[in-house]
């Protein structure tokens, strides 16, 4: 299933797999990072409350959620090549139609739901699913690593990019651009259509089962269902530090440049815990250092909330989350590949990052709602600290060996 | 068949960041304001230029400087005069802004439009 000596085509050369599959995941990230900056020129631009804009958005995230197991399974059925060139032509138009949009309804179809199913289509899990088959199994973390890093530096390049984007062309060119640059994906998927032919086959060891019957047989094993409730917490912990912390700044004096700085160091630092964390998979058993992150997570968290908020602790904070901030899907991808095997990565991947985006509306929501009701920020942040310990327990009784219904009898 | 590793990364992660910052540089060139702007506007100066150098060409193109920013080489001034942006320009300014086109916000794998993120963390 791995790329051999034989295979010699130029473009299906492993590097330039992977380089392939990094730009991808770099393109998909970063362009969705850069959506935020629109929101007071879309919204002013067509005089809406502020609330259509962000309607759209969190409409986007859903469709995310929702569309990754079943993008996954398509990648699955089809190969990633395809689904990532799907994935993109639903990125640019809906882009487009974000820009040309006069009325709510069709900004939530383009913003929403068309950029939702592109970015599921087009997301670095499907990418992960076509490295973890195409490279053999000692370099798979490794390659997790690589494409989670991309998707975190695409996210990190991006934000600014759109940002000056709008003030050179305006906003609507500015879409316009990001929407031609989604349909780079489509070349650089071509070298991962090496993996398209092999997709549906088992590989050696792993049992040939259909993927109704590799479905149930994941929810069906306790070490999944427990790496997906993990990776729930995960999902609200990153949502509610990156929509709350900004204001949490603001109210301990925080100056607002500091605390730009600040949420990009979470960006630079996370492209290094990325790779690092693929690395560290590929060595050592992935639920320890996995376990580990939500620990040192819950640490900095409650030692942030507990000491002076002064620009150094903020700093050391931002770059410490930044480090573990995506350091979780290189190790969390290398176990359902380890459980369940190549074949149907990218639909289990998919239901566990399902789970994520579960979590992140409740990071986004109760950090709203229970200040509201608070005034504070704090029962979240403990709360956060509380289910990162949660999830440091949750994963270690997980069997870090292929489920049993995944071998081959 | 040899597979890549560190050297790969490091190779592939430089070349983006520098064609990243060249795609920045024409950019920020692009949306500087045009020479005959007045107002309320972001200077941006080379990084190192002393501040008390950076004090004075304010002062010769006629801004009034309000306050300087997380970075020092870029500074917040206001001025009615016409051309403004024009004589800061003169002065050696990179360019004169209404407001700093970099903003580094973090989506992680939730992007929320709430506009006081962007807001706050933008410079």
């Amino acid at each position: 299933m791995t790329i051999t000596a034989k295979q010699v085509p130029w473009y299906y050369t492993p590097t330039l797999v992977i380089v392939a599959g990094c730009l991808v995941a770099m393109v998909n990230f970063g362009v969705r990072s850069s959506f935020g900056l629109f929101t007071a020129p879309i919204s002013e631009a067509h005089v809406w409350p502020r609330e259509i804009f962000s309607f759209g958005l969190a409409l986007q995230n859903l469709l995310w959620g929702i569309a990754t197991p079943l993008a996954g399974a398509l990648a699955d059925r089809y190969g990633s090549a395809r689904v990532l060139m799907v994935g993109a032509l639903f990125y640019a138009v809906g882009t487009v139609v974000m820009a040309m949009a006069q009325a709510p309804l069709m900004f939530h179809f383009g913003a929403g739901i068309l950029i939702g199913i592109g970015v599921a289509m087009s997301s670095f899990g499907i990418v992960m699913a076509a490295l973890g088959r195409i490279v053999p199994p000692e370099k798979r973390s490794w390659a997790f690593g690589i494409a989670t890093a991309s998707g975190s530096l695409g996210q990190f390049i991006f934000a600014p990019l759109g940002g000056a984007l709008i003030s050179a062309y305006g906003w609507e060119k500015a879409l316009f651009i990001l929407a031609a640059s989604t349909l780079l994906i489509l070349i650089f998927a071509l070298p991962l259509m090496v993996q398209n032919s092999k997709s549906t086959k088992a590989t050696s060891g792993e049992a040939d089962i259909t993927m109704r019957q590799a479905i149930g047989g994941a929810f069906g094993h306790s070490s999944y269902l427990m790496l997906v409730s993990g990776f729930f917490v995960c999902g609200f912990q990153l949502a509610f530090i990156t929509v709350h912390l900004p204001p949490y700044l603001a109210e301990h004096g925080i100056s607002k440049e500091f605390a730009g700085l600040a949420m990009g160091a979470i960006g630079l630092f996370n492209v290094v815990g990325s790779y690092t964390s693929g690395i560290i998979g590929g060595k050592y058993n992935k639920k320890i250092p996995l376990s580990l992150i939500y620990i040192l997570r819950s640490v900095f968290i409650v030692a942030f909330i507990l000491l002076p908020i002064t620009t150094t602790t903020t700093f050391i904070f931002t770059a410490t989350m930044g480090f573990l901030w995506l350091s979780t899907v290189p190790l969390t991808m290398g176990l359902v590949t380890v459980m369940f095997g190549t074949r149907y990565m990218a639909t289990l991947y998919g239901f566990v990052f399902l789970s994520h985006q579960v979590g992140s509306f409740f990071g986004v929501w109760l950090g709203g709602r229970l200040y509201d009701q608070f005034g504070s920020y704090d029962p979240v942040w403990w709360m956060g600290a509380a289910l990162g310990i949660f999830a440091a327990l949750v994963h270690l009784p997980i069997k870090e060996l292929r489920a049993p219904k995944f071998v081959a009898a | 068949m040899g597979w890549p590793g560190h050297r790969l990364a490091i190779t592939l992660f430089a070349t983006v960041i520098v064609a990243w910052v060249a795609v920045m540089a024409v950019l920020m060139r692009k949306a500087s304001l045009p020479a005959e702007a007045s107002g309320p506007m972001l200077v941006v100066f080379e990084p190192g230029t002393p501040t008390d150098d950076i004090f004075a060409k304010l002062t010769f193109a006629g801004a009034k400087p309000v306050r300087q920013t997380a970075f020092a080489f870029i500074w917040v001034v206001a001025g009615d005069e016409a051309g403004l942006a024009g004589r800061l320009s003169s002065q050696g300014a990179i360019g004169a802004y209404r407001e700093l086109p970099l903003n580094p916000s973090i989506a992680g794998c939730f992007a929320l439009a709430d506009a006081k993120i962007t807001a706050y963390t933008g410079l």
